[in-house]
């Protein structure tokens, strides 16, 4: 298997993504990102590397946190803003979680139709589940009609947090809000639940990039938010290979925690298995020594 | 064929004297208001610092963070105080024969108020109830139908007791609790249908208020437990000796899978483990496969191996052994433990003909347990 590539672009004081100044910097943070992933010098060149025009994009975000631990709309509106300025039409790029509740809670404002992106739940009427089971080696579930007939292609931008259960979640585990039945799957580590779900159809035969979001990252008794246990770490991890960029996600987790003096999530018994099983299933690199990372700040 | 077709199939042959779960939403609506989550403090759970807790209902024993829900879906902690989503939610609403759930020693011939949420603390691949049992309280149709009115529903319909099945009631232990302390205060009865994972408190608690119990034991092997059912094998067994030991009628259900739990060896094991530990007076059910959800690629259970495990059964000394899913079978019938004659007619889940008197065989005279009036 080649090395996998990791991209981490960082820009320090991020404090209000949502103000001119700042979205603009987190739009340089997406340029450098997909530019270092891909190898492209210019913009366009780098988000046509991953996706085709015709594209219809799913951004999948994590907005189980509520406003305090989720992807902020700022990012998310500000990433599918970019991609289609590059390329794509905005109608055809679609922000989405399982549940429009969620995506409320989590300071979005819904929007379906209009010509402009699309910002909805799986539960709003029109989507839903898809009516027959995917039943791929240990997961028998129903799929977000989103993610299942909606979307060509799909980012996860997720939130890197600690997990009680899973290690990490991040890009991959981010998938579990496109399947009915998540809460089924969080036996054993979440393992090998978290690859099995990504390795299905409609995940694998659509997923593109992961990018996930670090400007706060929960790095111990997460998921949920715990102020004390959250860095502001101002950065975005890229990689179009979701196990490599889990891994180094991982990695920056281990080194939040080893600096507060915590143990490691190997020492707590609860280390992310499930990259380990990625890798195994072919989906990617879990070794860091299997993974060039790159690290940039924008000023 | 899939679940909705088996139903359909089914009612059409006379099997089913219900009606089937897909056609709910209209008689639901009749009963109540259309309703969204409820948000009642669930009970059996202890509070852990940084607003994490611990849920004690069942053995799974899930703890959880801020916003996040149980493996069974329908419970939540927000901000450290758990909450059951689904208090007085019902996703299913249907007066069933006693013989469905099935109890075959009580209130034969009579039909119950079924009652579901959605929901369940486990997750069988052969489901046959997944579409509301495997699902979240927001991906299917609820309705407001609080304690209070149910027994009286119940009435109306003619129905001497409430049964709480079709998905697991464990999880929506207040609802039940709640419902069958009403019922009790009108007379009518309660009877759960559980697959037997609940802790040792709430299930004491739940002898204390309901007049029945059936459970499901899936197999006498824990590893069909970890791999078709995700849960614990240990648990069941303790379920069904509590509730044998208590004054709550109880039935068991062994639903045989062709290949996966039909050997001689392990149902001569389980009969004998049933009637050493709960006694030869338990009905034990041993029922049809039917291909369904993720276990399509078996066919159904042939009516030999039913009519070996039956044999096995009766062998090892229980007293009334059944063979279930097979309308017309002579196992579908009660018969004397002394005289041998028939005393309960069945077909399907129709009862033919009922020859006891105040509990007793009325050819013999002999006591035959159960509740019948």
């Amino acid at each position: 298997m080649a090395n996998s590539r990791v991209v981490i672009v960082r820009s320090g004081g991020l404090t209000d993504p949502g103000s001119p100044a700042e979205q603009a910097r987190i739009l340089k943070m997406f340029s450098r990102g997909f530019g270092l992933l891909t190898g492209e010098r210019e913009e366009r060149s780098a988000v046509l590397s991953v996706f085709r025009p015709e594209d219809r994009v799913g951004i999948k975000v994590n907005t189980i946190g509520g406003r305090a631990i989720s992807t902020r709309p700022e990012i998310s509106l500000a990433l599918a803003g970019w991609i289609s300025r590059n390329g794509l039409a905005e109608k055809n790029i679609i922000i989405w979680d399982r549940t429009n509740r969620e995506l409320r809670d989590a300071g979005y404002r819904l929007a379906a139709g209009g010509g402009g992106f699309h910002v909805f739940g799986t539960d709003t009427d029109g989507a839903g589940y898809g009516s027959e089971l995917v039943s791929h080696l240990n997961i028998g579930s129903l799929f977000s009609k989103i993610q299942a007939d909606l979307v060509t292609a799909s980012v996860s931008l997720a939130i890197l947090k600690d997990h009680g259960l899973a290690g990490v979640t991040a890009g991959m585990k981010n998938y579990f809000g496109a399947i009915h039945n998540p809460n089924k799957y969080h036996d054993f580590h979440c393992n090998p639940f978290v690859p099995e779900v990504f390795d299905s159809p409609p995940v694998k035969g659509k997923h593109r990039i992961s990018v996930l979001d670090c400007l706060v990252v929960q790095y111990h008794r997460g998921p949920s938010f715990h102020p004390q246990w959250a860095e502001r770490y101002g950065g975005f991890i890229f990689s179009l290979d979701p196990v490599a960029a889990d891994r180094v996600g991982w990695a920056l987790i281990e080194r939040f925690r080893a600096a507060k003096g915590l143990p490691s999530l190997a020492e707590e018994g609860r280390e992310p298995a499930y990259l380990l099983t990625a890798e195994k299933m072919g989906l990617g690199r879990a070794d860091l020594g299997g993974i060039e990372t790159i690290e940039e700040t924008v000023p | 064929m899939n679940r909705r077709d088996f139903f359909r199939s089914a009612a059409g042959a006379g099997l089913v004297l219900g009606t089937g779960l897909p056609s709910l939403c209209s008689r639901l609506s009749a009963f109540g208001e259309k309703g969204g989550l409820s948000h009642v403090e669930a009970r059996y759970y202890r509070k852990l610092p940084d607003r994490e807790i611990e849920c004690e209902l069942c053995p799974r024993a899930c703890r959880l963070g801020d916003k996040e829900r149980g493996y069974c879906g329908v419970r939540e902690n927000q901000g450290g105080t758990y909450y059951t989503l689904v208090y007085g939610k019902a996703c299913s609403l249907n007066v069933d024969p006693i013989e469905k759930k099935p109890f075959f020693h009580f209130l034969p011939g009579t039909n119950a108020l079924s009652l579901a949420t959605a929901g369940c603390n486990v997750n069988c691949k052969f489901c046959q109830n997944w579409e509301i049992s495997q699902v979240r309280p927001e991906q299917v149709e609820n309705v407001d139908l609080p304690p209070r009115i149910i027994p009286a529903q119940a009435e109306k319909y003619g129905c001497p007791s409430i049964a709480y099945t079709y998905t697991e009631p464990v999880v929506f232990f207040e609802y039940m609790y709640d419902t069958a302390v009403e019922a009790r205060r009108l007379g009518v009865r309660s009877a759960v249908v559980t697959g037997g994972h609940i802790k040792p408190e709430p299930l004491k608690d739940l002898i204390g208020v309901v007049d029945a119990i059936k459970v499901d034991l899936k197999a006498y092997s824990q590893d069909f437990y970890t791999k078709y059912v995700r849960g614990e094998l240990k648990t069941v067994l303790e379920t069904i000796r509590s509730v044998a030991k208590s004054k709550v009628w109880l039935e068991i259900v062994y639903l045989v899978i062709p290949t996966l739990n039909d050997s001689a060896a392990d149902i001569r094991e389980m009969a004998r483990w049933v009637k050493n530990e709960a006694g030869d007076r338990v009905p034990l059910h041993f029922s049809r496969f039917q291909p369904l959800y993720l276990v399509k690629n078996l066919p159904p259970t042939p009516v030999s191996t039913l009519e070996m495990a039956r044999d096995t059964a009766l062998g090892e000394g229980l007293r009334f052994v059944y063979v279930g899913n097979v309308p017309g079978h002579p196992g579908e019938n009660t018969y004397c433990p002394n005289c041998k004659k028939t005393i309960i007619q069945r077909t399907g889940f129709t009862v033919t003909g009922i020859r006891l008197k105040g509990g007793k065989c009325e050819f013999c005279g002999t006591p035959v347990p159960g509740i019948w009036a």
